[in-house]
């Protein structure tokens, strides 16, 4: 016998109790696991949306909404002058709801730019020019919304015909909606306007360098903010929100935890008022109560951790399936943020064991 | 006598004139502030390797006196010495009570939720032995107190007898030089309780023990070489008897 079996053991006393806590635990850690997990893998979204587009660096203006601001179309010509840009692809990107989908990110993207090139045809044609009333769906994006090539798609008041279905090699672009800029510009009522520049920077550039060229167009165009590519979602104002949300939904659920697991650990201590007793009598000394009473708190967070992680990930791949979003989230569920949520269980279990291991500390001996 | 493992408490510790294992004088302890008198100023010694008897009607003080000498509780005033050495004054009492106490209560006050093999073990989780060491020890003090076909049963599944005696074999864990026993027999019946009190006299005799034993029963108490008979906190008897 070790002093873990003495631990496990202290668990097992009242079964019920124990699976209860384990369920708040798990409850408070699968919200993390599955609210921060979602908007990582949100972020992450975006940045291999960028990478499959072969970009390098973002300029928009992110506000306080998840589609960035619009700014003038002349802008990009400032930016594609300088001598360390490679290639520019002007694009006005929107998330709106089209037709049986809530929410979609159609992409408009400037015709003949860098950013069509990365969309492999897996149906269908490419629109034949910058004005044909035409769309092409990735391929999230079509099972979505249930269309074939040749299926008319009602976007804004402007019935449109699906020309195509793509490939564009990362979850934003296979759930995107994709025309061309001009056409875009013209039903949304946005003529003249973009919100998004995408940038090739110079071949041969070092990750560096091209840093210092986001400086230098941030010096250049100040209605735009240059980012590397990835970075501009994270850096918005409304991602920000998102992920404070996330975590503050999170930590609510963590608090319930803590306390769940705190009443657990003062009752224990309470009813186990005797035993401890019997422990010191016998010739445990405080310290090792405490230890114990930590221990055991510790590992309940810590089953609970892992509990939570399982039905967090469980749950984020059964939202994946829902058609509202199916298609739109491609959720974190890396090794990391799973140790991350477990190590945040077993502070949990710490922190809240803190209370009731001082109290048995303070249990006055008494045998009768 | 002690654990070889675990340093002697009393290694440096001069002997008394009369290898006295416990000396007390004026020895008082109140409860709830001062309201309940348990102990009203009692002066005694113990030998060491004597079998000190401790009787009184119930609420006499005899439980108090045996939790002070097992340092579970202090003196409100008063002195009491082991070895010479002020109880007191101890830096940590666990130490003490790991190293130079046995408990024998009369509840068992075994952990239900360990076997007894598991029991017994725990007093030595204070100690220097490994995991492999704890178990084959006491599995050796089951065997000595007879129980070597019930080490994987839990208290509950054992007869009262029984519990006392894997009780009895916590107690000697981590070889103690005292034991103190808290109404032994008194949750037992006859048969049992001869047989508990045999165990704890061939101990007693064995390992040259202290043994100090609460009790009301007249009869037990003659198998003491003293008794101290306690009446409302005070000591008003202390006479040899025949053992």
């Amino acid at each position: 016998m070790t002093f873990f079996t003495i631990i496990y053991r202290g668990l097992q006393r009242r079964p019920v109790r124990t699976g209860l806590t384990l369920v708040g635990i798990a409850i408070g850690i699968a919200a993390l696991v599955a609210l921060v997990g979602i908007s990582r893998g949100f972020e992450q979204s975006w940045a291999s949306g960028m990478k499959a587009r072969g970009t390098d660096i973002v300029v928009s203006n992110m506000g306080s909404v998840l589609a960035p601001k619009p700014f003038r179309a002349t802008v990009r010509d400032d930016v594609a002058s300088m001598p360390q840009v490679a290639a520019t692809c002007a694009i006005f990107v929107d998330l709106t709801g089209v037709e049986e989908s809530s929410m979609m990110v159609v992409s408009a993207r400037e015709w003949g730019g860098f950013s069509w090139q990365n969309l492999k045809l897996v149906a269908g044609r490419m629109p034949k020019d910058a004005t044909e009333p035409a769309v092409v769906l990735g391929q999230n994006a079509a099972e979505v919304l249930k269309k074939n090539v040749g299926d008319p798609l009602q976007l804004e008041s402007t019935e449109l015909t699906v020309v195509g279905i793509v490939d564009g090699g990362a979850l934003v672009e296979n759930g995107s909606l994709i025309l061309s800029l001009p056409l875009y510009q013209r039903l949304s009522g946005n003529e003249g306007k973009i919100n998004i520049i995408d940038v090739r920077a110079a071949p041969g550039m070092s990750p560096n360098e091209v840093k210092q060229l986001c400086t230098l167009i941030n010096h250049r165009i100040p209605e735009a903010r240059a980012m590397l590519a990835g970075e501009h979602v994270g850096n918005s104002e409304a991602y920000r929100f998102i992920r404070a949300m996330s975590w503050g939904t999170s930590l609510l659920a963590v608090i319930v935890g803590v306390l769940g697991v705190m009443n657990t650990m003062l009752m224990t201590v309470f009813e186990r008022k005797q035993e401890i007793c019997i422990l010191m009598a016998i010739g445990w000394k405080r310290a090792r109560i405490i230890r114990m009473i930590l221990w055991e708190s510790a590992l309940l967070g810590m089953l609970g951790g892992i509990g939570g992680v399982a039905i967090g990930a469980a749950g984020v791949k059964v939202l994946e399936t829902l058609p509202a979003i199916h298609g739109l989230l491609e959720p974190d569920l890396s090794p990391r943020l799973m140790v991350m949520a477990v190590a945040i269980a077993v502070i949990v279990g710490v922190i809240s064991g803190l209370y009731p291991a001082w109290r048995s500390s303070r249990l006055t001996l008494s045998l009768s | 006598m002690n654990d070889p493992m675990i340093p002697s408490l009393t290694e440096n510790v001069k002997a008394t004139p009369a290898d006295l294992a416990f000396e007390a004088k004026d020895l008082r302890k109140d409860f709830d502030d001062g309201r309940v008198r348990a102990l009203r100023g009692v002066d005694f010694f113990i030998g060491q390797g004597e079998f000190v008897a401790v009787m009184g009607p119930s609420g006499c003080g005899k439980t108090t006196l045996l939790h002070m000498l097992g340092a579970l509780d202090r003196p409100t005033s008063g002195s009491l010495l082991y070895c010479g050495k002020s109880l007191a004054d101890l830096p940590d009492p666990a130490v003490y009570r790991a190293r130079e106490i046995g408990f024998v209560f009369q509840s068992f006050h075994l952990l239900p939720t360990f076997t007894a093999v598991e029991n017994v073990q725990l007093p030595m989780f204070e100690t220097a032995r490994s995991a492999s060491e704890r178990f084959k020890h006491a599995v050796s003090l089951l065997k000595f107190v007879g129980l070597e076909h019930r080490l994987d049963h839990f208290p509950a599944m054992l007869s009262g007898g029984e519990r006392q005696r894997v009780a009895i074999a916590r107690s000697l864990a981590n070889d103690p030089s005292i034991l103190l026993a808290d109404e032994p027999t008194g949750n037992l019946d006859s048969e049992n309780a001869h047989l508990i009190l045999d165990l704890l006299i061939h101990l007693k005799r064995e390992r040259q023990m202290t043994l100090v034993l609460v009790t009301h029963d007249p009869s037990i108490a003659r198998l003491a070489s003293r008794t101290i008979q306690m009446i409302d906190g005070l000591i008003v008897a202390n006479t040899p008897e025949s053992s």
